[in-house]
């Protein structure tokens, strides 16, 4: 019988917990939280030709609007006729219905390559272009002969007139002409869930209320409940699933000389070779590919490993299943916590070589941690499901073979997610790892909170796989003993 | 429920299903359901079985191989779900069924001590008080400390049955009397067996030594062919089982 202190002690715990979740999440996730890139922000159009010498008395006008709701920036890209320019370019954007310049900004023409950007940043984010007509006007003061030229583009994408909201037009010395200039426009938006941020919490918080509310009463009626049952096992067998990790650990690592220093090496020593490897062939232009790399290959050889080894459990066990009686999840649970501390430690060579590549930890690594927790969750999921089958079906394991090389290639590792061609991109909207992978890189390597639907996203996902596994778990546990 | 009942066994049917051959792979599985050739046979091990158990009473089981002791021993420690009818148990259960299962060969003594402890639900606190107690039982001094992979059949058995023997249950579930080791460590060995079983546990003990019942236990459950055949007295039920024509 659960009293009532211990209720009281448990539900300010919880709660507890769940404040100090919510602002830590609030903190960690900052800026990201509340905005995001912009969905309609203008990208560069590639250059095509150059639109006139920009020189005195010259006047080069791009009229837009975008769906921008805080409007940060804008470039041009600038044609040079290869040759040493001089004077002084005037870039001015201004809102065309009632004609006030928004920003403004000059440019040393001698400073411009060919193909360079100039770029006007606002010091706080325009927050009233939303929609509406822009002018994007070019001055210079510049002589024939040393002055540059704005680059254009004159095919257009098809998606271009509607990201512009058809309303651009290129005008040239007051000509209208057909094309557009090759100029961007960037900003951010804000997220609706990240503006009411406090007011989900609060919700959150009565809903937990309401449920440790539910959750007492039934206690009190004396009804058994999965969450008591799962909490009681819990400590019951705390000490078994310990003894079991601690007997994979030591057995896995004995006799080798190096020891659990393999732990440590496997990863690095993968992702050297796979260095040398893609670096020379793919010739990717991902930044600090070493890291990027060794994310992807920890992350997935915790999710092979863990899968790989749980697999087997029940029958490995099988020993043990036919004496004693002990709840079957552990045997699973056990191999998937071993595979846990692996991680733990591959995050060591994780951390050493984002340390020498220069990447600047930013407190959002704090928050990759969601995403691991996710990951381990869903390969908890998947190993129930797998051993399970397994021992029905013993074709699982050379299947499983096969299905995690197949994943394997089918999510981004070692190559950027950028290579797949357009109709191949489904292979990643349906791979969960990609969220968790791509996820992770966002919050160690870009110093970066993925938007908040991201952890919805994985979380969801995560649950998913974990609820599936267990459901067949629990239907096929009763019989494994007449497969054994 | 009446409290001084420690088991019920009620109405307890268990039918395995068997294929003539055992299919473990799907594309055996599919091709002989394509041929229409999955047969079942029911094999029915246990059929209606019902008994109580009283607090500190000793039980025996007895009938021939093949009667279903062992799947009904399995059963009540809950390894297997019956197909029909309901166990109920209540206080903890130590199935000496066959001890030792779950050592891991590659680890010491110690640690063994601690993983077979723990797959037979003792906790650490238990443990570290009884580690000298299961040491000193088990007589294997220094060897505790390799890996039992070095270790004698006997040494193994011994060291099994320390472990097994060192909780106090509340229900008791024995497979044959064990006796392990030289023919002194069987002598202690039995006598720490009348220990535990004497010393107010309620035991469920499977023999084939109907002179053993006779001696220990109070009631006896004769099982033929998976039904009751007859359930009371101990000593009257191995009467019956030793002169079935009487």
């Amino acid at each position: 019988m659960v009293s009532r202190k211990k209720v009281l002690k448990i539900s300010l715990t919880v709660l507890a917990v769940y404040a100090i979740l919510a602002c830590l999440f609030y903190f960690l996730a900052g800026d990201q939280l509340r905005f995001r890139n912009s969905r309609g922000n203008v990208e560069m159009l590639p250059a095509e030709s150059g639109t006139v010498e920009l020189v005195q008395g010259a006047v080069v006008e791009q009229s837009f609007a975008a769906r921008i709701q805080r409007l940060e920036s804008v470039s041009v890209q600038w044609g040079t006729y290869y040759r040493p320019n001089a004077g002084t370019i005037t870039m001015e954007l201004i809102d065309a219905s009632t004609g006030t310049v928004l920003l403004s900004g000059q440019f040393d023409a001698a400073a411009i390559a060919e193909g360079g950007l100039t770029t006007l940043t606002a010091d706080a984010p325009i927050e009233t272009a939303y929609g509406v007509p822009l002018v994007l006007r070019l001055t210079a003061d510049s002589q024939a002969g040393s002055a540059a030229s704005p680059l254009m583009a004159a095919t257009l994408p098809e998606t271009y007139a509607e990201q512009t909201l058809e309303a651009s037009q290129l005008t040239l010395n007051g000509v209208p002409a057909a094309g557009a200039l090759c100029y961007a426009v960037s900003g951010e938006d804000y997220i609706w869930t990240g503006l009411h941020y406090w007011k989900f919490c609060a919700a959150g918080a009565v809903l937990i209320l309401l449920f440790l509310f539910v959750f007492w009463k039934r206690c009190r009626a004396g009804k058994r409940s999965y969450l008591l049952n799962a909490a009681h096992a819990m400590r019951k067998y705390r000490f078994l699933i310990r003894q079991l990790v601690s007997r994979d650990f030591k057995t896995k690592y004995k006799r080798s000389v190096l020891g659990v220093f393999w732990s440590f090496l496997n990863p690095l020593l993968t992702m050297i070779v796979q260095y040398f490897v893609f670096s020379t062939i793919f010739k990717s232009d991902i930044p600090n590919y070493p890291a990027y790399l060794l994310v992807g290959i920890v992350s997935f050889n915790f999710f092979s490993e863990s899968c790989g080894m749980a697999l087997t459990s029940i029958l490995g066990n099988a020993s043990l299943i036919t004496k004693v009686y002990v709840p079957k999840y552990v045997y699973p649970l056990t191999r998937v916590l071993s595979s846990v501390i692996n991680l733990g430690i591959s995050l060591i060579p994780l951390v050493l070589v984002c340390v020498f590549t220069g990447v600047q930890f930013r407190k959002s690594v704090v928050l990759a941690f969601f995403f691991l927790f996710c990951l381990i969750l869903f390969s908890y999921g998947l190993s129930l499901l797998l051993s399970a089958a397994m021992v029905f079906f013993r074709d699982m394991q050379f299947l499983w073979n096969v299905l995690s090389m197949i994943w394997m290639y089918a999510t981004p590792i070692f190559y950027p997610e950028s290579i797949l061609p357009e109709n191949f991109r489904f292979v990643l909207a349906i791979n969960p790892l990609y969220y968790f992978i791509q996820n992770t890189r966002l919050c160690i390597l870009d110093g970066l909170s993925p938007e908040p639907v991201a952890y919805l996203q994985c979380m969801l996902i995560a649950l998913g796989m974990l609820l599936a596994g267990s459901f067949v778990f629990r239907k096929s546990q009763d019989r494994f003993i007449l497969y054994l | 429920m009446d409290d001084n009942i420690m088991i019920r066994v009620s109405d307890v049917t268990m039918r395995f299903r068997m294929n003539n051959d055992k299919i473990l792979s799907l594309k055996e599985f599919v091709t002989t359901a394509l041929r229409g050739k999955l047969q079942y046979h029911n094999f029915t091990a246990l059929e209606h079985v019902s008994f109580d158990v009283k607090k500190g009473e000793t039980i025996g089981l007895i009938g021939r191989n093949g009667a279903g002791k062992s799947t009904l021993l399995k059963i009540i420690s809950g390894i297997m779900k019956p197909t029909e009818g309901s166990v109920e148990c209540h206080g903890n259960i130590v199935p000496m069924l066959e001890l030792g299962s779950g050592f891991d060969m590659d680890l010491s003594g110690r640690e063994n001590i601690y993983l077979n402890g723990a797959i037979l639900g003792y906790t650490k606190p238990f443990l570290d008080e009884k580690f000298q107690e299961i040491l000193d039982f088990s007589e294997l001094g220094d060897f505790i400390n390799i890996p039992i992979r070095n270790y004698s059949s006997g040494m193994l058995a011994r060291l099994a049955f320390s472990i097994a023997a060192v909780v106090k249950p509340e229900i008791l579930i024995v497979d044959e009397i064990l006796t392990v080791g030289d023919a002194q460590f069987q002598e202690k060995s039995k006598r720490r067996m009348m220990e535990l079983m004497s010393g107010g546990a309620t035991v469920l003990l499977v023999s084939h030594n109907i002179k053993q019942v006779r001696e220990l236990c109070s009631r006896a459950v004769w099982l033929e062919h998976g039904r009751v055949r007859a359930i009371g007295e101990a000593k009257e039920v191995c009467g019956a089982y030793e002169h079935p024509e009487a």
